[in-house]
């Protein structure tokens, strides 16, 4: 890799983007709702920075969703900064997240390398299977893939439709992209303060980021596995009660700057009970315009459940050895399932892909994917035309739209994780599936 | 002196017709539900038909306060009413059905199948009004009359919601079982109208349908002048018949089952007997269609106390100062 | 039961409620006794008559020396636009104090009525339901400003249980006035802080929490709100000026509109003393431009002629503002008025002839006609100083924008009270709100404003504005549509949805084509010569009709199903994936596809033998 090819890279996504910001497209874009949810809107900032200018609480009202902090944080932006400054804030911001992803590929491929080496290496010596200590060398993580991932992972961010479209729609995704990009950084790097500081201003914001506490202690953990044999349980403790403390006296600075709780009823609250339904790209919005009133709560539970908490165990007893694929299992998850999501949180996931390219071999449905992806950004923007301004379609062409992105993403997901688990197994047996010469077939069992 | 007279007569009047059909019938008040539960211009002749109902029992004696009108759209005051606060049944337009003292209840967006249904059950709010109120005991007859758009074992509201036949049965069932009511005359004018009675399964209910299942119900005729069709056939025929009823005649409910034959009708009018315990041959129309007003009288003498005057000397007030206020703000300080 | 008694006929009616006190008593006794008649009703029939009779004989024999009285008016008055604008105004004055008063005897006050502000703890009321819209650019100010479709504003005495009284206010209104009125709720009610200012007196000062406003611009008017409007007067529909409101003529108007206001109002000039001030309305406007020929007279709009004034009212007129005749002479009345006012205010001086009805009904049919001897040519309409225009801006079901247009015809700078109304279902970004005049940006005096929220509470928008000379301002502010839910849209869900309307208040310095009664008073006739510092108008503005997106109505099994799939599809690989382990078996052969092959291979063999 080259610092010149870098710099070319990140200078024409910061061209692409600044251009967009200043073209006439911005509006559309910023209006679109794929782009600007409830949740992120910069629209809904300047509302609520106004409200509190102006001496009302914007809690009391409906439309502004950030959190107490982030409100001070984006007064202060309006306040002090020009409309030319505070959209160079939002590039450079974007940039970073770009840089910091890019170093965690770095990392990560590398310790990912090195890991696999020492496993080979260790099995080697346990096992006199020639077979075996041969094999896996055609299928072993070459060297350059360390710095080919840390190009490919930042370019995928800076290049990916939906990232400059989130970027150029001035939404506050971009940073909540940062904060997950710093947080992602320092796990691997195992830093406790930062990861813990990071997840619970994640958390604070979205709710979901929560989970990525999992991944993050599990790295912190591991600090210790090689020298203890023992489960590291003070250690873990200490992340958690570290991550607790910080969401805490974040909860009550909340409490101090906004003046009273009421911020919670319009933050997790919102985010929990959904009450706007105004169409996104999740499944929520149609499935509750359309939910019979007396079993709504049961179906909100439902989801929350199966977005928050169903998964978070399974995958991470699976992952354990893997707590960045676990990592971003969670937030693609979070991303599909979440009562708001948008395209700016399903660029970031997909930005990460790359750092796993050496399962792309072992992936069965790249293609559909691809292809369910190109349609419904296609399809997305037509069928709201034809429903919402041309009044020929109605709303069920959109959800059908939505629909089929989820469901897109959630093969991609499920691949991903089946690809690794498939890896896992040909590095232990090796590439041939044939049985006693006639040909096998990998099963779940 | 001249109304002491009066009012005795009056009274004695009444109670000789009380006494009378006390001992006949059991019941000791009625009541009348009048649903429409069509919206939308096209759907006059469903309006044009309760209404109709509407002003049969009035004039036979039920007051305003004993009938529960609900109309789902406003048809006398549209727009494309030609002659708006009126309602025709009739292209001769003899008789306007809205007439000029209507009372609708329920209208608009409150003809609701929730709305019917605690209606009947008396499950209303704390707050609504006596207006609303089905205020029906055990002495109570009630004639319900429903029309507009169903189909096999329902009835459309609004055109966005339905009453199954199940419902309605198990509404009646609860009536009963609170005891609103002594009988039930139901007459519900829509297609496939026996539809909504066969899941009846209390008492004292006398069913009358406008069609049976399979059959669809047809409208009367058009008025060019409107532009749509203004009554339905079972509905213009029950009318013809209780035009000749008054509140003495002796026209039994046998007569009234007997309206709208097949040939005029062109559906089959459908009668459901079984949970009835009277015969209808003994049964006046007056029983439903008409009102008591029981009233008894003693001749014994009574003995009335000198009203106690108190306006002496109420306690000094202390004496307020009221005051207007100024009608806009005061901006001297901005 | 309790039964006032006037001094005068005291010893009369004294033994006539004896004997029904008596009456009753035994009818009661015999009710307790007789399991079979225990219903009412019989006792309500029998306490009716008594009532009745009873009723007569004091109307008839002490109207003097009462603390209440009655006062019928009809003011008609051809607009330069050519249309004729009749006001038919009921005033009932009963002397008494509306926070002590119980309502439990009343005469000419309407006694459900009074029971209604009784047991909510009223103390003013205003309702109306209103159809079409007062053109006031055309018409001038109307005697009493109503915006379309129904619209209820109250004051309380306190604000103790307010949201339980102005629900339970608002249902009973409905019952009483066969109105949907029981839609009110939180969710669209409103306390200005400056627009409705208490109209009648009061002892303390009042806080806005006491204050309740509504309006349902989809409520339409109909017979059904007449026939209980009318069954509240003294003379109900029998006699009097009353008759003539026969619904066929009242709803074949441009503009009708139905109010009723209950206040209390000085009783004397040093205002120690209180009176509840009944006003029932109605405004009519006539459209003779489109009829054979320009004439009309009260039987022409009414559809009949006036027979009687009502026995109980003090004072039952007829006015007709001649005005406009005064320098054309187009027309002239018959009969000749017997009398002509003329009336001077703040400027502006009109002539009125008034018809006496006690005086005149003795001859027979009473009509007013207006003959035209001259085709009547009509000029262009002076504006009056103040009024405004409202629209929705944008198209699409997304995202849209609200337009005020405040037009100052004065030659110096109004101050004006703007109350923007707008429901949860339309959020507005106040940070986007723009006052523009004359290409600059105007800055309000004062700015209320609470947010609303979703199915709680409307957005209220309260601005004091200064309007410059001779001037257009406009307010505009973007708003969004919401998605509701499907059980919350209307069964007409396409046919939209309503907004109801701005409220622009202002204290007039000139009475120029305004015609309303002055604060402190409680007839037409009060108007007259009634010049005062500031003549308050309450304009209100256009009803809109906005489209928010639908769903589709028939999804709801289908979307559920496809949601609950899409989750199933994800729940499914990732249950497998990290419960079960990956084992390498031999595969078997499809025998589906193998069977097919096989059958295949031999239907060709078979052909080919």
């Amino acid at each position: 890799m080259s610092t010149t090819q870098k710099f070319v890279f990140f200078a024409l996504a910061a061209t692409i983007r600044l251009l967009l910001i200043y073209s006439e497209y911005q509006k559309i874009i910023a209006d679109r709702v794929e782009v600007s949810t409830a949740l992120n809107s910069w629209k809904k900032v300047t509302e609520g920075v106004y409200l509190r200018e102006a001496g009302i609480d914007p809690y009391t009202g409906d439309l502004f969703h950030e959190s107490p902090i982030g409100l001070v944080v984006f007064s202060y932006m309006q306040k002090y900064l020009s409309l030319c400054m505070l959209c160079g804030i939002f590039v450079f911001t974007d940039l970073a997240t770009a840089w910091i992803l890019g170093a965690t590929a770095y990392r990560y491929t590398s310790e990912l390398i090195a890991t696999e080496q020492k496993d080979i290496q260790k099995r080697k010596k346990e096992s006199n299977d020639e077979e075996l200590s041969t094999l896996p060398s055609s299928m072993s993580i070459p060297a350059s893939s360390v710095t080919s991932s840390a190009l490919l992972v930042p370019s995928a961010y800076l290049f990916n439709p939906y990232v400059v479209f989130n970027c150029v729609g001035l939404t506050t995704t971009v940073f909540t992209n940062f904060l997950l990009s710093a947080a992602l950084y320092s796990m691997i790097n195992k830093s406790r303060l930062c990861s813990c500081f990071t997840i619970a201003v994640l958390t604070l914001q979205g709710l979901y980021p929560i989970t990525l506490m999992v991944p993050a202690t599990i790295y912190l953990a591991r600090n210790e596995e090689g020298k203890n044999k023992n489960f590291p349980y003070g250690n873990i403790n200490k992340t958690i009660a570290m991550f607790i403390g910080i969401l805490i006296a974040l909860y009550y600075l909340s409490y101090k700057v906004s003046g009273s709780w009421s911020f919670l009823h319009s933050t997790i609250g919102f985010i929990l009970t959904v009450p706007d339904l105004r169409p996104n790209i999740g499944l929520y919005w149609y499935f509750f315009t359309e939910m019979f009133e007396h079993f709504r709560w049961l179906f909100v539970a439902s989801f929350q459940i199966n977005v928050g908490l169903l998964y978070v165990a399974p995958l991470a007893l699976r992952f354990r050895r893997d707590p960045m694929l676990l990592a971003f299992s969670y937030l693609a998850i979070a991303a599909i399932f979440k009562s708001y999501p948008c395209l700016g949180e399903v660029g970031f996931y997909m930005a990460l892909l790359p750092m796993w390219k050496h399962l792309f071999p072992h992936m069965q449905q790249g293609f559909i994917v691809s292809c369910f992806l190109l349609s419904c950004t296609v399809f997305a923007p037509t069928v709201w035309h034809l429903w919402i301004y041309s009044r020929s379609a109605n709303a069920n062409f959109y959800f059908g739209v939505t629909l089929a992105f989820a469901i897109a993403q959630i093969f991609l997901v499920t691949d991903v994780l089946f690809a690794s688990v498939k890896r896992e197994f040909s590095l232990r047996h090796g590439l041939s599936r044939e049985i006693h010469g006639n040909t096998g077939k990998l099963l779940l069992e | 002196m001249r109304s002491w007279v009066i009012l005795f007569t009056l009274s004695t009047c009444v109670l000789s017709a009380f006494s009378l059909e006390a001992t006949e019938t059991g019941h000791s008040n009625n009541w009348a539900v009048l649903v429409d539960t069509s919206r939308f211009w096209f759907n006059y002749r469903h309006v044009a038909n309760v209404l109709s109902i509407y002003r049969s029992v009035k004039r036979l004696g039920i007051p305003d306060s004993q009938i529960i009108l609900m109309i789902a759209d406003d048809m006398a005051c549209n727009p494309r009413n030609p002659r708006p606060a009126t309602v025709f049944n009739n292209a001769k337009q003899h008789i306007n059905v809205y007439g000029d003292d209507v009372e609708v209840d329920y209208r608009g967006y409150e003809v609701t199948v929730e709305n019917f249904v605690r209606l009947l059950t008396g499950r209303l709010p704390p707050e609504t009004p006596r207006s609303k109120k089905l205020l029906t005991d055990e002495g109570s007859n009630i004639l319900i009359y429903l029309t507009g758009h169903g189909g096999d074992g329902f009835l459309k509201f609004q055109d966005s919601e339905e009453i199954t036949s199940q419902e309605l049965g198990d509404a009646l069932e609860q009536m009963w079982q609170k005891r609103r009511y002594h009988e039930i005359l139901f007459v519900v004018d829509t297609c496939q109208a026996s539809s909504m009675y066969e899941k009846f399964y209390s008492p004292n209910i006398l069913a009358v349908a406008s069609s049976l299942v399979g059959e669809d119900s047809l409208s009367h005729h058009v008025d060019p002048a409107i532009g749509v069709y203004i009554i339905d056939r079972y509905t213009y025929y029950a009318l013809d018949f209780l035009e000749t009823v008054e509140p003495s005649s002796s026209k039994t409910l046998s007569e009234f089952l007997k309206v709208c034959p097949k040939r005029f009708c062109i559906s089959t009018v459908g009668v459901r007997k079984d949970l009835f315990r009277r015969d209808p041959k003994n049964v006046p129309v007056t029983d439903f269609f008409g009102s008591l007003r029981p009233v008894e009288l003693t001749t014994s003498t009574v003995n009335v106390s000198p009203v106690q005057l108190n306006n002496t000397n109420s306690p000094k007030k202390p004496v307020i100062k009221y005051k207007y206020v100024d009608q806009f703000p005061d901006l001297s300080y901005v | 039961m309790r039964i006032a008694v006037y001094p005068k006929c005291e010893k009369f009616l004294t033994s006539i409620c004896e004997w029904a006190k008596g009456c009753l008593k035994v009818i009661q006794l015999q009710l307790q006794s007789c399991a079979k008649m225990r219903t009412a009703f019989a006792m309500y029939f029998i306490q009716a008559l008594i009532l009745s009779a009873i009723g007569d004989v004091g109307f008839v024999s002490c109207t003097s020396d009462v603390d209440d009285a009655f006062n019928e008016e009809l003011m008609l008055k051809p607009l330069p636009s050519g249309h004729v604008y009749a006001h038919f105004q009921f005033t009932t004055l009963w002397r008494t104090d509306i926070e002590t008063e119980t309502f439990q005897h009343s005469r000419l006050f309407p006694r459900g009525l009074g029971e209604i502000i009784g047991r909510h703890n009223v103390r003013e009321l205003h309702v109306s339901l209103t159809e079409g819209l007062w053109r006031y650019e055309k018409w001038g100010y109307p005697l009493q400003d109503t915006g379309s479709g129904a619209e209820v504003y109250a004051w309380f005495n306190d604000d103790r249980r307010i949201d339980e009284n102005w629900k339970s206010l608002t249902n009973a209104l409905a019952g009483l006035l066969c109105a949907s009125l029981n839609f009110v709720d939180v969710s669209n009610s409103l306390s200005p802080d400056f627009t409705f200012r208490p109209s009648g007196a009061i002892p303390r000062p009042l806080n806005s929490s006491c204050l309740r406003y509504s309006s349902l611009p989809r409520e339409i008017v109909c017979t059904e709100n007449l026939t209980p409007f009318k069954k509240l007067l003294p003379c109900d529909s029998k006699k009097g000026l009353a008759t003539l409101l026969n619904s066929a003529y009242i709803h074949n108007t441009n503009y009708h509109s139905i109010a009723v206001d209950v206040r209390p109002v000085c009783t004397n000039a040093a205002c120690t003393q209180t009176t509840i001030e009944l006003r029932q309305t109605i405004s009519l406007v006539y459209d003779t431009m489109t009829t054979d020929s320009q004439d009309w007279s009260v039987r022409k709009l009414f559809g009949i002629g006036l027979r009687s004034a009502c026995p109980l009212a003090t004072l039952s007129r007829v006015y007709v503002d001649v005005t406009d005749n005064e320098t054309s002479e187009t027309y002239r009345l018959v009969p000749e008025p017997p009398e002509t006012l003329i009336s001077l205010r703040g400027g502006q001086e009109n002539r009125i002839a008034v018809y006496d009805i006690k005086s005149l009904s003795n001859a027979g049919m009473f009509n007013v006609a207006a003959v035209h001897s001259k085709a009547k040519i009509y000029g262009v309409e002076i504006p009056p100083v103040l009024f405004a225009n409202r629209y929705v801006v944008g198209y699409g079901q997304e995202r849209g924008g609200l337009v005020t247009k405040l037009h100052n015809n004065y030659w110096k700078p109004l101050d004006v009270v703007l109350l923007e109304n707008i429901p949860w279902y339309i959020p507005v970004y106040t940070h986007t709100i723009r006052i523009t005049c004359q290409g600059k940006l105007l800055k309000p005096l004062i700015k209320r404003y609470v947010p609303g929220r979703e199915r709680e509470r409307p957005y209220y928008l309260e601005m004091v504005l200064r309007l410059p000379p001779r001037s257009v301002t406009e307010f505009s502010i973007e708003l969004d549509y919401l998605f509701l839910k499907w059980q919350e849209y209307p069964p007409d869900a396409n046919h939209g949805f309503y907004m109801g309307p701005a409220i622009i208040t202002s204290l007039l310095p000139t009475a120029r084509n305004y015609t309303a009664l002055p604060q402190d008073g409680s007839t037409i006739s009060s108007s007259f010569n009634a010049s005062r510092d500031g003549y308050l108008v309450q304009l209100r503005t256009e009803i809109l009709l906005v489209s928010l997106p639908t769903p589709d109505f028939s999804m709801p099994y289908n979307v559920i199903c496809l949601a609950c799939t899409a989750v199933a599809l994800a729940f499914g690989p990732l249950h497998n994936i990290t419960t079960k382990r990956l084992v390498l078996k031999p595969s078997k052969k499809n025998k589906l596809v193998s069977y097919i092959r096989e059958k295949l291979s031999k239907t060709k063999v078979d052909k080919i033998e």
